[in-house]
């Protein structure tokens, strides 16, 4: 059965992988060693899971699924992936709730935060070397429109789902109809 | 009855996080920043920043774990998993009808230049719901020494995000205990 074998691929790549970019390697190997999908099939796949909404693991976990089994295999590869969240993470809630002014907790806490914080500006510098070259050249249009959200977010307080819209927007006119670089 | 409300609202609120999911989860986490701790007061900055760290360093994908965790914590486990249902459900949906049209939509030029203007909201977007957490991740000055730390090792080294989690956790503890002693010693109760 390709759907449960389906399934059982999702349920191993979630479980190994940390989300995002790191779940590509165990992607290609699980698709490949199925004869699910050619090698440049997977690479669109990344291409397509980085440019729509939505976190990258489930993005090709639908795009795999339907592409093997139709609508029914994108559910069962994304219920294998989300596997790990609804088990193991809820698990995790629980221990969290009841232990989270415990006196260790708060200790580790102390920790971790600074921790986080320095992972997402790690994130934010890889995603700036990406996010702002367009054909492998700086892109100064798409700097100029990133200072413009960053403006909104912070000074005029304008909602994500606007500033997203906006930069579309601004995509379309500075891209498509002036062809900046 | 209040309870189903609840899970209710909570699944509607994660469906509108999840038709803006771009940048690989952190704009949910800049519109829960926005949402439960600017407008509704609900958590504090550090309680979204713990979320975040938590569901970062369990296995799976990273945002669907902190809508499980932040779900669990406002309804119990039906809130967790109304959270995540919310969440993937726009997700899902847009990319079965994407490859479907797969081929047309990868070579049209509008597309690729609206997609190139939404990528440069991602990093704006990350910013501004990190700079809400700033204030208050650093309890002790050292602690500015393991942000710079773990930013340097996922930058320059690639190390793996569980093994950051895990130097915070024990520098956490250290530098917890050497505070708490330093502080308990002068006040002389230690």
């Amino acid at each position: 059965m390709v759907l449960i074998e389906l399934f059982w691929s999702f349920l191993k790549i979630g479980f190994t992988s940390f989300g995002g970019l790191s779940m590509i390697p165990l992607i290609t190997s699980e698709m490949l060693s199925h004869g699910w999908m050619t090698a440049s099939e997977v690479s669109d796949i990344v291409a397509i899971a980085e440019m729509t909404p939505g976190p990258l693991g489930l993005n090709c976990s639908t795009f795999a699924g339907i592409r093997t089994a139709g609508p029914l295999g994108a559910v069962v590869a994304c219920l294998g992936v989300l596997t790990p969240t609804l088990t193991l993470c809820a698990v995790a809630a629980v221990f969290f709730n009841r232990f989270k002014n415990s006196r260790r907790m708060v200790q580790i806490l102390t920790g971790v935060r600074p921790s986080c914080i320095g992972m997402v500006a790690g994130v934010i510098v890889s995603l700036s070397m990406t996010n702002y070259v367009q054909n492998g050249a700086v892109s100064l249009t798409s700097i100029a429109i990133g200072l413009v959200d960053l403006a909104l977010l912070l000074k005029w307080k304008v909602s994500i789902p606007k500033v997203i819209c906006l930069s579309a927007v601004l995509g379309l006119i500075c891209f498509g109809v002036f062809q900046l670089p | 009855m209040q309870r189903y409300q609840q899970v209710l609202r909570l699944f509607l609120q994660f469906l509108k996080f999840g038709c803006f999911t771009f940048g690989g989860g952190w704009s949910i986490v800049a519109q829960m920043q926005k949402l439960y701790v600017e407008e509704q007061h609900v958590l504090s900055s550090e309680e979204l920043l713990d979320l975040t760290s938590v569901g970062r360093s369990l296995p799976g994908i990273m945002i669907s774990n902190v809508s499980m965790l932040y779900g669990y914590r406002a309804a119990g486990l039906l809130g967790g998993i109304a959270c995540v249902g919310g969440l993937v459900l726009p997700p899902i949906l847009i990319l079965s009808l994407i490859t479907c049209f797969y081929t047309a939509f990868q070579s049209n030029l509008w597309v690729m230049a609206a997609m190139a203007g939404v990528r440069t909201a991602v990093v704006p977007i990350i910013i501004s719901a990190i700079i809400g957490m700033v204030r208050g991740a650093f309890r002790f000055p050292p602690c500015i020494a393991i942000a710079v730390l773990t930013f340097s090792l996922y930058l320059f080294w690639n190390v793996n995000c569980v093994w950051l989690v895990v130097i915070g956790a024990v520098c956490g503890i250290l530098l917890s205990e050497y505070y708490e002693r330093k502080e308990g010693g002068a006040d002389g109760t230690h």
